[in-house]
């Protein structure tokens, strides 16, 4: 067995990375035309030809000197892992730019390949790049690929394969800097040679040029390593900062990187590079974003793009939202019939049917909307949002590099805020990122939307798509308004620039779409078939037990005798004719039916009182009937701390228990409305409890992760619980007095 | 009011709209990016800003003596610029710290 190669997948954002990873090692991992994706490195295997291949695909960056989070994590995994071949993905339709990191791959000295990627979009813009000509003048081999369509990795990776197998040294690449940075560099690079000062981890070359570069990272593991050879280093470096800027008014890195461009140029103008057409005319997508991003109208189509989003949705799901709301009556009365009285029968359909059920009944209408957030996000539209809420959310206290995080946390409403909390690695300010971290669980995740859409659809039938968007537009501006609040008191500090590279326009391709959609419903799916399906349970159990004391059951069938006896022996029979299906009711007969269920209904109330649950939701009812919730939404909103999900189980399983005998196939919406103590104002005062309270368990633990302390995650607890309650305290009160 | 003052009224308005959507060309003005008032082609003369501001905008390839074309300008907040055969999108403190020539 030959011994397995590692390779590693490094290059600009958007370069085409995790495309190509996805293509070599057939997984789904995310790919989106957004700047960012992939924050970590993802690692995945694949066979060619006999030849195990370990390949890792690394996030985008535009340098390796330690500006950004991206950067950082790429240049560690490859100094400590050190793989056999490291894949570089160009560009070629913005080769100028891309070769900028190629520079410093060759300056590191690691063994490399070029996979060209994006020819067809190249050829589409009339360029043409030489690819021998480009290998021969930088040393190393270039495969032309189309990672979209599979087109020449074959090749790649067999070229990829030879680069790993090969005895060849790979010195780092000697790029000049200009007369007075190549003195300095050569003096620095013979100090760092002679006492083998960082050798371990770095070439004495690349070590030398990052400290000419004023790396922060490098600085401070030359201090660690030896301080002596560190502080005599910094003051040559601070000698040669010092006379650039005063003869040209630079700093040795921006000197450095003009080297860089200069070198790139010398490259491409020895005829790699043919324009077929103008050089300097625009693209298509510049002359889009022209209108797209103007100031005037592009935050007015942004908002309209939004608001179409939503009918789209809700719109086109509403016809499988309700053929799934049937599957799951018929399911709820079938085990109603066939199924014996009894504990068993109460779980599948209390607990089961009614809780999970309600989840998946949501299924169709995340779908509609996850595949039209694929189709802004692979478009590359959802950078252009980012670009233009940079704007909106300077004046709160964020960065334009948060809007990511908030809409991934749902903020077009079907996010999760777990991904969410996570995209906040992006954010280089660590209070930027602290406040973007608390703020975007108020977004309005997957979880949430099944339960907006609920209630929505129960108390303002009518215009469901705009009670929708102005709920989200809520998440936003009080997502916006705590984070500013946050930035003027426990998180003050200095606001850091917003710039970002925005990704040309692409046509998304139907399997992106489909693969991005069934990714994050499946998600949803496997979230409701576990972690929704035990935690069902477990509620079920706790509204169900310890059950009646047998003493008040023998109250309740006392009277039902009592009802019955009062009733002729004719009428008791007709009844029961009636329940074993083989007879009619007459007037009598229902009357009596009707005193009976009366009585089964307050057993069953009394019995869910009576429960553990029951007993916490009728602890807490004294204060939160002040914000309109009655003990039973307390049950259900106590479920949403462990996930948001079970709040609609939760509030199917409460309101089925309490409702013995109602029409199996009546839909949970259906029996709040006809509840007496819901109506529109608690509706809304629940809604803004459940979009600003505690944020679910799972995204609690990684508030506490990302932060470093669970200092930070109890704040997010307790500071939202306590804003959500005054928030719909407000509401409700308000909402009553205005009648 | 007459119709001149009306008329005087609908131009002043018809100006205002012009200033933010219609190209100004104001040829061999220096000045901040964010200041800059038309789309088109400039000249990057200098980058002002921080240590840490300057070494991002050099390895984004904005160094003095390059050559621009601004997308979409927005006079006083953000705007796009593109550069080396990419488009930036740069904030106020970023643009303002970058100095450039009609060209």
């Amino acid at each position: 067995m030959k011994k397995p190669i590692t390779m590693a997948l490094a290059g600009n954002p958007n370069a085409g990375k995790t495309t190509l990873f996805n293509e070599l090692t057939g997984s789904r991992q995310h790919v989106g035309n957004y700047p960012g994706i992939t924050v970590d490195h993802k690692r995945g295997h694949f066979t060619y030809k006999d030849q195990k291949v370990t390949i890792t695909d690394l996030p985008g960056t535009y340098s390796l000197t330690a500006y950004s989070v991206e950067e950082i994590v790429s240049r560690d995994f490859l100094t400590n892992n050190r793989p056999d071949v490291v894949i570089n993905i160009v560009d070629a339709s913005n080769l100028e730019r891309n070769l900028y990191l190629t520079t410093q791959f060759l300056e590191m000295g690691v063994p490399l390949i070029i996979a060209l990627n994006m020819i067809d979009v190249a050829k589409d813009r009339g360029i043409t790049v030489r690819c021998e000509k480009l290998a021969e003048l930088l040393g190393v081999q270039v495969v032309p690929i189309i990672a979209r369509s599979g087109q020449g990795t074959e090749e790649l990776i067999k070229q990829a394969i030879e680069v790993a197998q090969s005895e060849k040294i790979w010195n780092p690449k000697d790029i000049s800097y200009g007369d007075d940075l190549d003195e300095v560099l050569m003096k620095i690079v013979s100090i760092i040679s002679d006492s083998s000062f960082l050798s371990s981890t770095y070439p004495p070359h690349y070590t030398g040029i990052k400290y000419l570069e004023h790396d922060d990272q490098i600085l401070t593991l030359g201090q660690k390593a030896d301080p002596v050879i560190a502080q005599k280093l910094e003051q040559m470096v601070g000698a040669i900062s010092d006379h650039l800027l005063k003869t040209m008014e630079v700093y040795p890195e921006s000197m450095i990187a003009d080297h860089r461009y200069g070198f790139i140029k010398s490259i491409i103008r020895q005829g790699v590079l043919t324009h077929k057409f103008d050089i300097d005319r625009l693209y298509t997508s510049d002359k889009i974003d022209k209108v797209l991003t103007n100031r005037l109208i592009g935050p007015v189509i942004m908002l309209l793009i939004l608001f179409g989003l939503y009918q789209f949705t809700f719109s086109w799901s509403e016809l499988p939202v309700s053929w799934m709301e049937s599957l799951f009556g018929w399911m709820g009365g079938i085990a109603d019939t066939t199924l014996p009285d009894g504990p068993l029968k109460s779980m599948l359909i209390s607990g089961v049917i009614d809780g999970v059920g309600g989840v998946l009944g949501f299924v169709p209408l995340i779908m509609f909307m996850f595949f039209g957030i694929a189709i802004l996000e692979d478009s590359g539209y959802l950078a252009r949002v980012a670009f233009m809420m940079d704007r909106i959310f300077r004046i709160f206290g964020l960065h334009g590099s948060s809007v990511m995080p908030f809409i991934v946390s749902g903020g077009i409403a079907g996010g999760c805020a777990v991904p969410g909390v996570m995209a906040t690695r992006t954010l280089r300010s660590p209070k930027e990122r602290m406040a973007t971290l608390l703020t975007v669980p108020f977004m309005n995740c997957g979880a949430k939307v099944p339960v907006l859409v609920l209630l929505i659809g129960a108390f303002f039938t009518d215009h469901q798509a705009l009670y929708m968007f102005l709920f989200t537009m809520l998440a936003w501006f009080v997502a916006l308004v705590v984070a500013k609040f946050l930035r003027m008191t426990v998180l003050k500090g200095e606001a850091t620039p917003f710039v970002m590279e925005l990704p040309p326009y692409r046509f998304p391709t139907l399997r992106g779409l489909v693969i991005h959609t069934w990714e994050r419903t499946w998600q949803y799916i496997k979230k409701a078939g576990t972690v929704i399906l035990g935690i069902s349970i477990i509620l079920w159990a706790l509204m169900t037990y310890p059950g009646l004391p047998e003493s008040q059951q023998d109250n309740f069938s006392a009277k039902r005798t009592a009802i019955s006896q009062s009733y002729p022996e004719s009428i008791r029979s007709e009844l029961l004719a009636y329940n074993q299906e083989t007879g009619e009711l007459s007037k009598k007969g229902k009357q009596l039916k009707a005193e009976l269920t009366i009585i089964d209904q307050e057993e069953s109330g009394a019995g869910l009182r009576y429960s553990i649950a029951g007993k916490i939701g009728t602890f807490l009812e004294p204060v939160s009937s002040l914000a309109g919730f009655d003990w039973r939404t307390n049950i259900a909103l106590l479920g949403g701390f462990a996930a948001k999900e079970v709040i609609i189980s939760t509030l199917g399983t409460a309101y089925s228990m309490g409702e013995v005998e109602v029409d199996a196939s009546d839909s949970l919406g259906e029996r709040l409305v006809r509840d007496p103590h819901w109506n529109s104002v608690v509706a809304v005062a629940v809604l803004i409890f459940i979009m600003f309270y505690a944020p679910c368990f799972v995204t609690v633990v990684c508030i506490a992760k990302e932060a470093g302390s669970w200092k930070w995650a109890f704040f997010s607890m307790a500071f939202n619980t306590v804003f959500a309650f005054l928030a719909a305290f407000l509401v409700f009160q308000i909402g009553n007095l205005l009648g | 009011m007459t119709l001149k003052d009306l008329n005087k009224k609908c131009r002043c308005l018809a100006k205002k709209v012009q200033q933010c959507t219609v190209s100004q060309h104001c040829v061999g003005q220096h000045g901040p990016l964010s200041e800059t008032c038309h789309a088109g082609k400039v000249k990057i003369c200098k980058i002002t800003g921080d240590r840490k501001l300057c070494a991002r905008m050099a390895s984004l390839g904005v160094l003095a003596g390059e050559e621009a074309e601004i997308i979409c300008p927005k006079k006083g907040s953000q705007c796009l610029l593109k550069i080396q055969g990419g488009t930036l999108s740069l904030d106020h403190t970023t643009s303002s710290n970058i100095i450039v020539q009609s060209v």
